[in-house]
């Protein structure tokens, strides 16, 4: 059991994501930095669709109330057990009645906290995780607040206590450079507006706005300009995480894990590999885009994908 | 049928460019045949007014095979006989503080209110997607006389079960949420539950009537 004594900005119950429901209309509302949370299973040795804490913000406190063993990855922070400095990306053991507490995050936007036991949450339409904006999944369908006794099932003790080589865990740090493809209506932009889509060598700086959450994160920059014969608006239609739409305003918003359909043109899908640092980018930081071919994202994919399953299996 | 690769696990499977009923057909049959097959390394299929949406996961399948597999299939989907639809009714509370643009929406039209319900609520409408949210209908055509465009700016919260029209098209909100369509009255039906299947009142190519309420 844990009781949550402060709650950080958000935290919320999360999993790889709620599948099959697209056509009524259900986003997957996954957990949006993989990589992050796969090393953060692994760690504490629960299975791959386990759920886990997804947490924003500083000053978030729990009292572990059972002896288990946690990990925190994710977003770097500064954060102590019963006052003693924790290393990032790690495996630690909390005895009975320990606080944990994240004091600060350093860089990065999301860290994930996953306990050695299942999270005791029930399932909805075949996933744990949250969808917050029609509260259902997770804990009790809203964000995790001060009092709540979140149980743990099962806790087994992993074999070991692993730390995550500092080389291993990913730069947070603004400028983003996002690789990305050229979407289904690249073609409505004005040739001056979209060259990084063109030519590879080019690239487009923008900031990410306030206006920032798991639906979607709002870019401001230059203006892209439509062509004067299309619509500016779309037949809506279905929607990736990572597609790029442009409303008529001209500022791209990057879609995340909340909408299955869209009306607004698709600029560009973010390569599966570069997903994960979308996660972690903060109103104001600076976000670059530059455009790649799909059979380089489908390597960077699968590169990606090899490196987490060698630190797995290599342990 | 054309089919286009949409970033790297996503296909296209595009029926019509615009909104009319030989294209939703091809769509609705599409969408049940492929459903119906359970393909391994089908994610999802999400249908809306002129294509479907299919996302697949790498580890089970290839873009390359499964593009050849649907094209393959086009003949069997084109025969199959389609279900009928589920026909639907939904009681409305027009106007007042159910509906707080009805005046925008009668002095942009010039109808009366009277005029703007008898006209929404004298259409059979097809549901052409669901989306935006769960269980969110987008329902068309709308009668071109009472067209109006979106709200520059989506009104922060409107509540669950508000019914709204934006261009040539009408939808119900399912839960409290932002909006940007002109919201003309409200209902008390509940269009989704996430306890109990099919969790949606409404499926794809189902015809929904309003009634007022």
């Amino acid at each position: 059991m844990i009781e949550v004594l402060a709650p950080g900005f958000l935290s919320i119950v999360v999993d790889r994501g709620r599948q099959g429901y697209g056509r009524i209309g259900v986003p997957s509302s996954r957990e949006l930095d993989r990589f992050a949370t796969g090393i953060a299973r692994y760690l504490v040795g629960i299975p791959e669709d386990a759920p886990l804490i997804e947490a924003m913000g500083n000053d978030l406190r729990l009292r572990i109330l059972e002896e288990t063993t946690f990990a925190i990855t994710g977003a770097r922070v500064r954060a102590t057990l019963d006052d003693e400095p924790l290393l990032p990306w790690s495996a630690v053991r909390a005895k009975k009645d320990s606080v944990l507490r994240v004091a600060e995050v350093l860089e990065g936007l999301r860290y994930y906290i996953a306990f050695s036991g299942v999270i005791d949450v029930e399932p909805v339409m075949g996933s744990f995780t949250t969808n917050l904006e029609c509260t259902f999944g997770g804990y009790h369908g809203r964000p995790l607040m001060k009092g709540d006794r979140v149980a743990l099932r099962d806790i087994r003790e992993p074999a070991g206590l692993l730390t995550v080589p500092e080389t291993m865990i990913p730069s947070m740090c603004e400028p983003h450079l996002i690789r990305v493809i050229a979407g289904p209506e690249a073609d409505h932009f004005l040739l001056g507006s979209v060259r990084f889509l063109a030519n590879r060598k080019e690239t487009v700086l923008f900031r990410a706005t306030s206006r920032l959450n798991r639906t979607g994160i709002r870019l401001e920059g230059e203006p892209l300009g439509f062509r004067d014969e299309v619509e500016r608006s779309i037949i809506s239609e279905g929607l990736l995480p990572g597609t790029i739409q442009v409303p008529p305003d001209g500022h791209p918003i990057i879609t995340l894990a909340e909408r299955t359909i869209g009306g607004y043109a698709r600029l560009a899908t973010v390569a599966d590999a570069d997903m994960d640092m979308l996660a972690q980018v903060r109103p104001g930081d600076r976000v670059v885009l530059s455009s790649i071919e799909i059979t380089e994202a489908e390597r960077l994919w699968r590169a990606g994908r090899d490196a987490l399953s060698f630190y797995c299996k290599k342990q | 049928m054309d089919i286009e690769r949409f970033g790297e696990q996503g296909i296209r499977v595009i029926f019509g460019q615009a909104i009319d009923d030989a294209t939703h057909e091809s769509v609705r049959r599409f969408f049940l045949y492929t459903s119906s097959l359970n393909l391994p390394g089908i994610a999802e299929i999400i249908p809306s007014f002129r294509s479907c949406l299919i996302c697949f996961d790498r580890e089970r399948a290839r873009f390359e095979d499964l593009a050849e597999l649907l094209k393959g299939m086009e003949d069997d989907w084109r025969r199959m006989p389609l279900p009928d639809v589920q026909r639907i009714e939904i009681p409305v509370r027009y106007g007042g503080d159910y509906g707080p643009d009805m005046d925008f929406v009668c002095s942009y039209s010039g109808l009366s209110p009277e005029e703007v319900i008898e006209i929404h609520s004298g259409a059979a409408y097809r549901v052409y997607a669901l989306g935006f949210m769960p269980g969110f209908p987008y329902l068309g055509p709308l009668d071109r006389r009472i067209y109006v465009p979106r709200q520059d700016t989506p009104v922060l919260k409107v509540p669950q079960g508000s019914v709204g029209i934006a261009q040539l098209q009408t939808g119900i909100y399912p839960f409290e949420s932002p909006a940007g369509w002109r919201v003309i009255g409200r209902t008390m039906v509940r269009l989704f539950d996430h306890l109990n299947p099919p969790f949606s009142l409404l499926s794809f190519g189902d015809i929904v009537r309003f009634m007022r309420a």
